[in-house]
């Protein structure tokens, strides 16, 4: 899993690509975790890269989520694809985050 | 240092081959000198032997031509006008190593009236004298002196012995027929004797000094000893007697050889006191007489001993010195060995912080030395990798049977669990991965007809899991058996899953609740595979509701789906354990395998369904190591009545 941030504005936006399993989750945590360090609280997640996402995936999705709502920010995704759409579907993941089909969509917010 | 030592072993085989090459240097030295000082003496002892045969020769040999020209003057001369006493008397004064001269006729040659005619001038006390010899007692003509050259026709010399009759000393004589011209005949006339003192001889002969101790002996033409060092043997002993009176063979050759004029030189004990000595011998200018010298060998290689024995000595020293110094270096080299085979036998029974001696040197040993103190590091470091790895995999391994104790100890595995309800039959099963994954079923009577069956999955593996699965069990029950309808059980469990859950630990779960009367089924999902329904020997997934998993947050709804079913209906619930197993080459078993498998055939109960599943599912993994819980839950509504 590879992740690539981008600034556009006031916006923080998370390419992220490869898998998000029990493997990659700790580091995807991390990442998340220095970038609101750095002072980042909103962040808009593209997922169009990620082909495989696990139980682990979703759990630092939702650890991640956590911290960035204490801090009164918040996580959006767009560019779900195949599996991933799938599982953030039947997880319930769509009703507790906020999910755009594209990233225009989720820019315009 | 013991027999088995380096040092010792080393200090052997440096020092045998020192004694070794010592032993040759002193041995060849030895033998060489020894020849070289033999054939000294060899060539010594014939030197001496020839000066005392030509200081005889020029002894001798005035005495016998003085003998060979009284005969030539004899044969012509007017005899009778010649004072034959002033000739002899002449000759002997005038010759001081000749001792004694005669001229002695046949009988009745010199005068027609004498049988014995003799005149004979000799010395006596240092005077000259004169007499005749012959007489009634003293027939000269048949003594050895008159006879041998009377009958060989020339001049001999004669063997010693006691001129009774003239001087009355012991002399060898000097014999020389003379002739008398008559007419055209030689007639034998007489013979002339010219004595030599054998005193005089034996005097010169034992002056002959050879080594400390060495001798000289003289024998007469047929072995008599002339001089011999032990005097009983002169005079009364031949070369041959004493020989045959010895048993020695070899000194009867010896005489042999000496009488026939021959030199020789070889290695005896002497007769006289039996001492390994060399003699030499050879023939003097005196008519088959010889000269032996005998001179002992421990004398003539004296010096070459006593060299070899102070060369031995100094090696011997050397060799001490050589051993203590080798022994000691050789000591110090190695010492440090001693202490590392210590060390490493320390090592080697366990004490891996055993005491190793520091490399002194930079030599093999020094780093030999190094090797081992390396070897000792990482031994110790491996030990304690070990240590750490093994208690951390004990611990891992503790974790995932407790993991597993209380995922396997709290669910239901008693089938069938409810033999007298002929309703429906239930059948679960739960193989769980080596690291647990949190899978969960339960099933129990909510009263005394309303059914309650469940399946779920914890996120995340191993003991976080299994409380976390635990719990959810637990809640499920004890709100469902409340009543509440499958939605809201699942919506209050999640408020109290979601409720300070730091870890976002999250569980999917499907809950449904059959009504044993009617087949009415109503469920509800957090965010779970869907099942399958499984009606006349036709699969279908129930259509995903999509709503959240739960314990991720709070305050999330969930609704309450109802469907009737027909009697042998069946539902399967599973996790992702089925669909999601792996095989080798990382395939997934997949919802459409599951669904044909479950299409192949009419299933009778819930028991042969999920068996066939499962063994379907295990033969697709094979080898690939099962990395989830594998969990199925079957409910079959058989329609009875009770």
């Amino acid at each position: 899993m590879e992740c690539t941030t981008t600034k556009e504005g006031k916006l923080f936006i998370v390419d992220v690509a490869g898998r998000l399993d029990a493997n990659t989750a700790g580091k995807f945590e991390s990442n998340c975790s220095d970038w609101l360090a750095q002072g980042e609280t909103d962040m808009i997640v593209d997922m169009s890269g990620v082909d495989y996402i696990s139980s682990a995936g979703l759990r630092s999705i939702l650890i991640s989520a956590k911290k960035l709502r204490v801090h009164d920010g918040d996580i959006v995704f767009c560019g779900l694809q195949g599996m991933v759409e799938e599982v953030f579907k039947m997880s319930g993941f769509e009703k507790m985050f906020k999910v755009f089909a594209t990233r225009e969509q989720a820019v315009e917010g | 240092m013991t027999r088995n030592s380096l040092t010792f072993k080393l200090a052997l085989l440096v020092l045998a081959f020192s004694t070794l090459i010592l032993g040759a240097v002193l041995t060849t030295t030895y033998l060489f000198s020894r020849s070289l000082i033999i054939e000294q003496a060899e060539e010594n002892s014939h030197i001496r032997g020839r000066e005392v045969a030509n200081l005889l020769a020029s002894l001798i040999k005035p005495i016998e031509q003085s003998g060979d020209n009284i005969g030539l003057v004899l044969e012509d001369a007017d005899i009778s006008g010649i004072k034959l006493e002033n000739l002899t008397h002449h000759v002997v004064s005038n010759n001081p190593r000749l001792f004694g001269m005669a001229i002695a006729f046949e009988p009745f040659v010199h005068s027609r009236d004498k049988l014995f005619f003799a005149p004979y001038s000799y010395r006596k006390d240092g005077e000259m004298a004169v007499t005749q010899l012959g007489s009634s007692d003293y027939r000269y003509f048949y003594k050895d002196w008159y006879q041998l050259p009377r009958e060989l026709g020339h001049a001999v010399w004669t063997e010693p012995y006691f001129d009774h009759d003239g001087c009355e000393a012991l002399i060898a004589s000097y014999a020389v027929p003379f002739y008398r011209r008559q007419g055209k005949a030689h007639i034998f006339a007489g013979v002339i004797r010219a004595d030599i003192s054998l005193d005089w001889l034996q005097e010169l002969i034992s002056s002959i000094k050879l080594y400390d101790s060495g001798y000289a002996a003289m024998i007469s033409r047929n072995g008599t000893f002339i001089y011999h060092p032990v005097g009983e043997l002169m005079f009364n002993e031949t070369i041959f007697s004493l020989a045959e009176e010895l048993g020695d063979e070899e000194l009867w050759r010896i005489g042999r050889d000496m009488i026939s004029g021959r030199t020789g030189f070889i290695q005896r004990d002497s007769v006289r006191d039996h001492r390994p000595s060399f003699l030499l011998h050879m023939p003097l200018p005196l008519d088959g007489w010889s000269l032996a010298f005998l001179f002992p060998v421990d004398e003539v290689l004296r010096d070459t001993r006593a060299l070899t024995r102070s060369s031995l000595i100094t090696g011997l020293l050397g060799f001490v010195i050589f051993t203590l110094v080798i022994s000691a270096s050789v000591r110090r080299m190695i010492s440090p060995l001693g202490k590392l085979s210590k060390g490493a036998m320390e090592i080697a029974d366990g004490n891996l912080h055993a005491e190793l001696p520091a490399p002194v040197s930079k030599d093999e040993i020094g780093q030999l030395t190094e090797s081992f103190g390396q070897m000792q590091e990482s031994l110790q470091s491996y030990i304690e990798n070990l240590k750490r790895t093994t208690t951390e995999k004990e611990r891992i391994e503790s974790e995932l049977r407790i993991a597993h104790d209380i995922q396997m100890g709290i669910l239901p595995k008693t089938f069938p669990p409810f033999p007298d309800r002929v309703e429906f039959d239930i059948f679960a099963s739960l193989v769980p991965a080596r690291e647990v994954g949190g899978d969960l079923y339960d099933f129990f009577f909510i009263d005394e007809n309303q059914f309650c069956f469940l399946i779920g999955d914890v996120s995340g593996k191993g003991v976080p899991a299994a409380f976390l699965m635990a719990v959810t069990k637990t809640l499920l029950k004890t709100v469902a058996t409340e009543g509440f309808k499958p939605g809201q059980i699942l919506e209050k469990v999640n408020n109290d899953l979601a409720e300070d859950n730091e870890a976002c630990m999250f569980v999917t779960l499907f809950l449904a609740i059959l009504d044993t009367r009617s087949g009415e089924l109503s469920y509800a999902s957090a965010g779970h595979n869907p099942p399958l329904v499984i009606s006349s020997a036709k699969g279908e997934f129930l259509p995903s509701l999509h709503e959240p998993v739960a314990g991720a947050m709070e305050g999330m709804g969930y609704s309450t789906v109802k469907m009737t079913l027909e009697p042998n209906d069946m539902v399967f619930l599973y996790t992702d354990g089925v669909t999601e197993a792996m095989n080798e080459d990382e395939e997934l078993y997949s919802d459409k395998k599951l669904l044909n498998l479950v299409n192949e055939k009419q299933y009778n109960s819930s028991q042969e369904l999920i068996q066939t599943v499962a063994g379907s599912v295990a033969t697709f993994a094979g080898r690939a190591e099962q990395s989830d819980d594998i969990t199925m839950l079957g409910v079959r509504y058989t329609g009875e009545q009770r």
